[in-house]
């Protein structure tokens, strides 16, 4: 079933956007959307349905008015109504297209049907909550890294083994899979990731064997992989990448390689001064947009 | 030809905790925004903020794509930092968890000023000082 949350929708002036935050947020709500309409502010909030009950709910919009009234200002018109997770979640998917990557691969929504006459490797892909759709610089420019790796003729690392930490959507670990690796641990701190990859690895018709999918980081693909992989796959952000470098040894030997991403372009320096601090060497930096990829091998 | 902004939303989330959860999810997803990419992009750039809210304000064009600036943090959030509290109170008729002195209210005012719709830093004060006294936090002279 569905999971439901109430939708509270407060419209006032735009002078009381602050105040109508701050009851939102003792009310429970995590956060709010807002937006004028005419010359009124229309601010948005969520529940989940079990966090509230309608009379906690007519509650809130009495402690709306009397904080209006207590300023000197009109009082909002608040309203509520239970909305389905499905409704949101599903409306920008509408809007996602097949995409191409690369020189060989196609990205395909899992919801459309699979087209019989394309040349390229077709990566079908349903990402739910999790991130990685192909639409982002940062995947885009991982997967491109990765055909360089895996991809190009006569560099066919059929027997590769690969680590994908922070593998979202698993869309890094399928490309690394269609591109002929032969192991892959996808590793996520978010089960819901986990979920996903587990979701789309079965839409691609890969195995559980060549796709290890568990809820975990670098040291559980240390443990998984009991020795050390060829490649190493990091799209994160950069602040969690940095913390780990220093623990990439452990799973490496002097041909690993690895492609991280999911660091801006200001964050760029100091990441390679950890990479080569940490016995990396990075031989391409790719840049799109305002993100960057470190293409790494060791030093020596 | 500059593109056509069909929706400007602001948001007021967590900082570096984006995910499509609501109130993302609805707020970005009906104006066909892809939610994953505005959340990678919110988080790396707020995540030395962790901990504390920092809204954004979207600006969605007919494309799909989008454009975002960070904005200063809730007024809320400012006061219960110049009040040293974790939270505000249940009964700010009864109960006052906390003061901030008027030269605090002004900074905030200030920092706040370019978000707030006031025209200048007194208006501005009094929108603060309505926050703040409804959170049960005094403004001593």
């Amino acid at each position: 079933m569905a999971h439901s949350w109430w939708e509270i929708k407060v419209l006032g002036d735009p002078a009381l956007e602050e105040l109508i935050f701050w009851r939102l947020s003792q009310f429970g709500c995590r956060g709010t959307a807002s937006q004028m309409q005419d010359r009124s502010c229309v601010v948005s909030a969520y529940l989940p349905q079990e966090n509230a009950q309608a009379l906690d709910l007519a509650a809130l919009a009495l402690w709306l008015r009397q904080d209006a009234l207590s300023v000197t200002m009109p009082p909002p018109i608040a309203h509520w109504s239970l909305i389905d997770e499905e409704d949101w979640s599903s409306s920008w998917k509408e809007h996602w297209h097949p995409l191409e990557v690369g020189d060989r691969l196609l990205i395909y929504p899992a919801w459309l049907e699979v087209p019989t006459d394309s040349e390229r490797l077709i990566l079908r892909l349903d990402p739910g909550v999790a991130f990685g759709t192909g639409a982002h610089a940062t995947t885009q420019l991982c997967l491109e890294s990765l055909e360089m790796r895996l991809g190009l003729p006569g560099l066919e690392q059929s027997s590769a083994t690969i680590a994908d930490i922070g593998c979202g959507s698993g869309i890094l670990s399928i490309a690394a899979a269609l591109l002929g690796a032969s192991q892959i641990y996808a590793l996520d701190t978010d089960p819901l990731a986990i979920e996903a990859t587990a979701l789309n690895r079965e839409l691609n018709g890969i195995s559980e064997k060549q796709i290890h999918a568990e809820v975990g980081s670098l040291d559980r693909a240390i443990e998984l992989a009991g020795g050390p992989v060829d490649g190493i796959l990091c799209n994160i952000l950069a602040e969690a990448i940095e913390e780990m470098v220093p623990r990439f040894e452990a799973i490496s030997k002097s041909t690993t390689w690895g492609i991280i991403s999911g660091v801006l372009l200001v964050q760029a320096k100091a990441m390679a001064d950890v990479l080569e601090q940490n016995g990396w060497l990075v031989a391409t930096l790719w840049k799109r947009q305002d993100w960057c990829c470190f293409n790494i091998r060791r030093n020596g | 030809m500059a593109k056509k902004v069909v929706a400007l939303i602001k948001l007021a989330i967590p900082a570096g905790k984006a995910n499509p959860a609501p109130p993302i999810g609805p707020a970005l997803g009906q104006h066909g925004v892809n939610i994953m990419m505005f959340c990678k992009e919110y988080n790396a750039r707020t995540a030395d903020q962790a901990g504390t809210i920092v809204p954004v304000e979207i600006s969605v064009y007919e494309d799909r794509s989008f454009t975002f600036v960070l904005k200063t943090p809730p007024a809320s959030v400012l006061i219960q930092k110049a009040a040293g509290i974790d939270k505000g109170s249940g009964e700010p008729n009864k109960k006052i968890v906390g003061k901030i002195t008027r030269a605090q209210l002004r900074e905030i005012a200030q920092t706040k000023l370019p978000d707030l719709n006031a025209n200048d830093v007194e208006a501005a004060m009094r929108i603060v000082e309505g926050t703040a006294r409804n959170m049960g936090v005094k403004v001593s002279d």
